[in-house]
């Protein structure tokens, strides 16, 4: 064998070692990524089963529908399923949910298939007065001129919801509201006008939350927490009931 | 540009990127129901998939800040961490052109606000610079200082 012939063999052992080794360090490199990898989907999956048995918004324990002492009530009380919305007046989220799903609620009260009880409280303080002086005008109106009315009233307060970010009614605005909805201007006038039943709401503000309600709205079909798009939580009521 | 720069720049956008993801996540663990009700705000996810979404997120957040942070799979992690803000660029771009009014629940907190429409100007800003360190670690994060890659992934010399 010529000289030069065993200098290139020698050459080409050396590419090939390097070669060798190049393919075992992309082995190496592809393994240790996989290893991290893994790793990091499992702490992924570890924080997933945490986060989720922490996630409260199912454990809501609401007294039932046509019980509570801050609520209004449409429907047979013995209707075979029973809905309790809890809401705040200023809420628009509460505001698209009544628009969506009333008129169905309504029939479905009248057909004697659904009880609807309407629990308002004062969520959104932080962001005016128009929370709690219109749950208080609702009390007031609940108190003086009986469900009907308040349910009306209530209807029209959503119907005619101020925007999130003002200006807000104040309180001569409520009273013609409950006037619209029939109540008596001499029986409730002082309360709304005066905020006269400012530890209704309080109290019911404190039932909500002692129930687990976490935000507006939070609705309960037959005991259980229905979350989603109004769309959404009017196709469940109506699947329950159909 | 000077190499050196180029490797101290990527290692300190990744302490920022990482940092900002660390604590908005680790705001959001203790709260899923929030996390959960923030991400159900912004309308785009059916239902059947928010709860997941919303338990999820926080936790990937806190291991795409930390990876970044200590430097564990730094590009691969800046390409999930620059994916991340361009999907929540569009969440609140959305938001907005749609007139919702949602805190975005970036660091916790959710669902409705108010003042958003002033806030998500400046949400969307800060998640636009925040892309763009991402986009930076992940072109140069090769480059970078003091990362476990380097500990993780050394290349051996060759022999010649």
């Amino acid at each position: 064998m010529s000289k030069k012939n065993r200098a290139e063999d020698r050459a080409a052992r050396a590419a090939e070692a390097r070669a060798a080794q190049q393919r075992a360090e992309r082995r190496r490199t592809i393994r240790m990524a996989t290893i991290v990898a893994v790793g990091m989907a499992l702490v992924i999956v570890a924080g997933f089963l945490l986060t989720r048995a922490l996630d409260t918004s199912k454990d809501v324990s609401a007294t039932p529908a046509g019980t509570s002492e801050h609520g209004v009530t449409v429907g047979d009380p013995d209707a075979p399923h029973t809905v309790i919305v809890y809401e705040d007046f200023l809420c628009p989220f509460c505001g698209e949910l009544e628009a969506a799903t009333r008129d169905d609620f309504d029939r479905l009260a009248e057909e004697g298939s659904l009880l609807v009880e309407y629990r308002p409280f004062n969520l959104l303080e932080r962001y005016g007065d128009y929370s709690p002086q219109s749950t208080n005008a609702f009390a007031v109106v609940l108190e003086e001129s009986g469900p009907e009315v308040a349910k009306r009233f209530h209807d029209l307060l959503f119907d005619n919801q101020p925007s999130e970010s003002g200006p807000f009614p104040d309180t001569q605005d409520l009273l013609d509201l409950a006037v619209e909805a029939g109540a008596e201007e001499d029986a409730v006038s002082e309360g709304i006008l005066e905020v006269t039943m400012r530890d209704w709401v309080d109290d019911a503000t404190a039932a909500a939350i002692e129930a687990g309600v976490q935000g507006t709205p939070t609705v309960i079909l037959d005991g259980e927490v229905v979350s989603g798009q109004p769309q959404e939580i009017l196709d469940a009521v109506l699947e329950a009931t159909a | 540009m000077d190499g050196r720069v180029v490797g101290w720049l990527v290692l300190a956008t990744r302490l920022v990127v990482g940092g900002v993801w660390i604590v908005a996540g680790a705001l959001k663990i203790p709260d899923p129901a929030s996390s959960v009700q923030a991400v159900r705000a912004y309308r785009l996810l059916p239902e059947a998939v928010v709860p997941t979404v919303g338990q999820l997120l926080p936790v990937v957040e806190v291991v795409v800040g930390l990876a970044l942070v200590v430097g564990l799979l730094t590009r691969t992690m800046a390409v999930a961490s620059a994916v991340l803000f361009v999907a929540f660029i569009i969440g609140i771009a959305s938001a907005w052109a749609r007139g919702l009014t949602i805190d975005c629940g970036c660091f916790g907190g959710g669902g409705f606000d108010p003042d958003a429409a002033e806030k998500y100007p400046w949400e969307i800003a800060r998640d636009v610079a925040l892309l763009a360190g991402s986009v930076f670690v992940a072109a140069f994060g090769h480059r970078c200082r003091w990362a476990l890659d380097h500990v993780l992934f050394r290349r051996t010399p060759l022999e010649s």
